[in-house]
């Protein structure tokens, strides 16, 4: 439920309701303080060494998809285009290539698959559900058809190293300066640039969008181009971090990354969605699974726990939406009450 | 697809669009005639007496779940944890019958049973309390999942502990066809009766095509949608103990990450993933041109690699092929008003 905020009066303002992002970024606190309670080696720097890594990519692809699904539409071929671009990046540095062009070509190889979901979803106007099931398969087609059953391993040590090792002796892994840089360089896209603006007005309302002069189908392709080029940043890290290069790299992250977005206060009909939130979504997977591990608590919990956080993100702010419209109403008889006195 | 068919006003109009519907399965067979001739003409086994009951028997389950799916997505639904359903119901079958020394008949009935609840929770979740159905599906997808996962705790059953009649099941067939195909026809054959003469069924097109519409013309949304999720979920549930039939082995990962090829087979067969579109039939052709596709594949010889490659491009093609043909009625429907406003000033 979607409130116009624009036609509250100030004092009913205070009962803006609880947005799913800020609710995240608490749950996030409470597990960190509850988790370090219940075990003291959860807030350690080996741990977040150990768990950090793990939602580097989806973390990368998920701030992308978080733009695509504010502008009303999907992606479900990114983990393809993550098992393309790091097969692609491991075949021509087999053949010779210097490493940081294959790194490049691998990027490249994700752009290219993104402009042909947007090209086909813009330009042809076919629903992008469709077409990006369509594409996962036809991109982990290719993939399969370029590695076989082989796998690229004998990548340079000081780039694997770059792939798991951290920064030093500190927790951070050596991948995570340009990871934060994404975040940083998504955050001001998105909440502060004019291109973050124009993705917002798509999604609340595409007739207006294009009465205000936005070229819409153009945006769409350039924020599928750019969900593909983070795909094939993830792709060209996550061969790094598992020192393998094979075509079946990150099969089913696609919903996981969705699942991270949608955990992070992106509504899924377009229109709503933060930055901060699908971060601090992220982390929450991270270390909450991190806790599980430690706790030595069934893997298999951690999925279902997965799955009804996500049917909450849904339903809580739904509720808290119900409560907050007849706070409103109460209000407002209660003002009128007063007036007829 | 932003616009839709605007509703259809004369008798003029209800024949085009009945042609239209027609040629689209029609032009499904089409192809599947010609994928099978050209085939065969190529490699003379591929559709020989035991080819074909093979093929139909690869394509029960996956019709079986299209078959389930396809009024969820008419009513502009999808249920994403349709696999992880057929996959708890598998093994919560198998666990359930080889534990009470159980036949055929109770097996059928067990997965049914656990399927309509697992639809009955998507359906209350979506139809009740409005939920978009993407999230909650995707959400139960990880949720059942994980209690099987925990349920199964690494055991399996294999063909020694499964009854012999459910394993010999799959080898069984009437007039040379699969019994278990005989089993998807037969329920093809309900949800043809319901989605096309039933004002149940008819009423998940309306709600499909124009949800807020559908609110305010009285139809019972909550019902009707529910139902359909139910429908889904119980074939899903049939399906799990087809694969406990055909593959004589389960463990917690049978099924996993299938969803998107139920999906595809459904969309394949024209249904319009945007609601309000597509028929039953259809769903179940496409499920066939699926498993013909991937059976002419192997049969000429093109490396294993390729196949899903082919795959995605043919559901391209089948996305394009229904934008083209609607944008077509569109411009048909157009003139046709354009003319009559001219008649009648």
């Amino acid at each position: 439920m979607r409130f116009n905020l624009a036609k509250l009066t100030s004092q009913e303002r205070r009962f803006r309701p609880l947005t799913w992002d800020v609710i995240i970024i608490v749950l996030l606190v409470v597990l960190l303080i509850t988790g370090s309670l219940i075990n003291p080696a959860f807030l350690t720097a080996f741990n977040f060494s150990l768990m950090l890594p793990n939602i580097g990519e989806i973390l990368l692809i998920a701030m992308p998809m978080t733009l695509l699904i504010i502008a009303g539409e999907i992606d479900l071929s990114v983990a393809s285009i993550v098992g393309l671009s790091g097969v692609i990046f491991g075949l021509t540095y087999q053949n010779g290539l210097n490493v940081w062009i294959a790194a490049l070509l691998g990027v490249i190889v994700g752009v290219l698959c993104g402009a042909v979901n947007g090209i086909l979803v813009a330009r042809i106007g076919l629903g992008s559900l469709a077409v990006t099931i369509a594409t996962l398969a036809l991109y982990r087609g290719f993939a399969t058809a370029a590695m076989g059953n082989k796998s690229v391993t004998d990548f340079p040590e000081s780039w694997t190293n770059f792939g798991y090792s951290t920064i030093g002796d500190t927790f951070l892994p050596q991948t995570y300066p340009i990871i934060i840089l994404f975040v940083l360089i998504f955050g001001v896209l998105t909440h502060l640039s004019i291109f973050g603006r124009r993705t917002f007005a798509i999604g609340q309302n595409v007739e207006a969008a294009r009465f205000a002069a936005i070229s819409v189908l153009n945006h769409k392709i350039v924020l599928f181009m750019l969900t593909g080029a983070m795909s094939g940043v993830a792709g060209v890290i996550y061969v790094l971090r598992i020192s393998t290069a094979q075509y079946d790299n990150a099969m089913g992250l696609e919903l996981s990354v969705i699942a991270t977005a949608l955990l992070g206060g992106v509504s899924i009909f377009g229109g709503v969605g933060t930055i901060w939130g699908v971060a601090a979504a992220a982390v929450l997977f991270g270390s909450l699974e991190a806790l599980f591990n430690l706790q030595a608590i069934s893997p298999n919990i951690f999925t279902i726990v997965t799955g009804s956080l996500l049917i909450g993100s849904v339903m809580i702010p739904l509720l808290l939406g119900r409560i907050n419209f007849m706070r409103i109403e109460r209000a407002r008889m209660s003002k009128s009450e007063e007036g007829q006195l | 697809m932003s616009q839709k068919i605007p509703s259809l006003q004369s008798d003029n109009f209800k024949l085009k669009s009945k042609e239209l519907v027609r040629s689209r399965e029609s032009g499904i067979l089409l192809v599947l005639i010609l994928v099978s001739v050209a085939t065969t003409l190529i490699n003379p086994r591929f559709i020989s007496g035991y080819g074909l009951s093979d093929l139909l028997l690869n394509t029960a389950m996956i019709g079986c779940l299209a078959v389930g799916l396809t009024p969820v997505v008419i009513a502009r639904h999808i249920d994403l944890s349709i696999a992880s359903a057929t996959g708890f119901s598998a093994f919560l079958t198998a666990h359930i019958i080889v534990g009470q020394g159980w036949g055929v008949i109770p097996a059928f009935f067990v997965g049914a049973c656990v399927g309509a609840v697992i639809g009955a929770v998507n359906g209350v979740l979506i139809a009740g309390l409005r939920l978009p159905s993407l999230v909650v599906t995707l959400g139960t997808l990880y949720i059942i999942r994980g209690i099987d996962y925990q349920f199964a705790n690494n055991k399996q059953f294999t063909a020694e502990k499964l009854p012999t009649e459910l394993v010999d099941l799959a080898q069984d067939k009437i007039f040379g066809v699969p019994i278990l195909f005989c089993l998807v026809l037969l329920l093809a054959l309900f949800g043809v009766w319901w989605m096309k003469f039933t004002r149940f069924g008819r009423d998940l097109y309306t709600i499909g095509s124009n949800p807020q519409a559908a609110e305010i013309v009285g139809i019972k949304v909550f019902s009707r949608t529910l139902f359909a999720f139910v429908w889904c979920g119980t074939l899903a549930g049939i399906a799990g103990v087809m694969y406990l039939s055909i593959y004589a082995i389960v463990d917690s990962s049978a099924f996993l990450n299938q969803e998107l090829i139920v999906v595809t087979a459904v969309v394949i067969g024209g249904v319009n993933i945007f609601g309000g579109v597509g028929t039953i039939v259809g769903a179940l052709l496409g499920a066939v041109l699926l498993r013909v596709l991937i059976g002419a594949l192997v049969a000429l010889g093109v490396a294993q690699f390729w196949q899903q490659a082919i795959n995605g491009l043919l559901l391209l093609i089948a996305i394009g092929i229904d934008r083209f043909l609607s944008r077509r009625s569109e411009t048909k429907i157009e003139r046709i008003r354009a003319e009559k406003k001219v008649q009648t000033p």
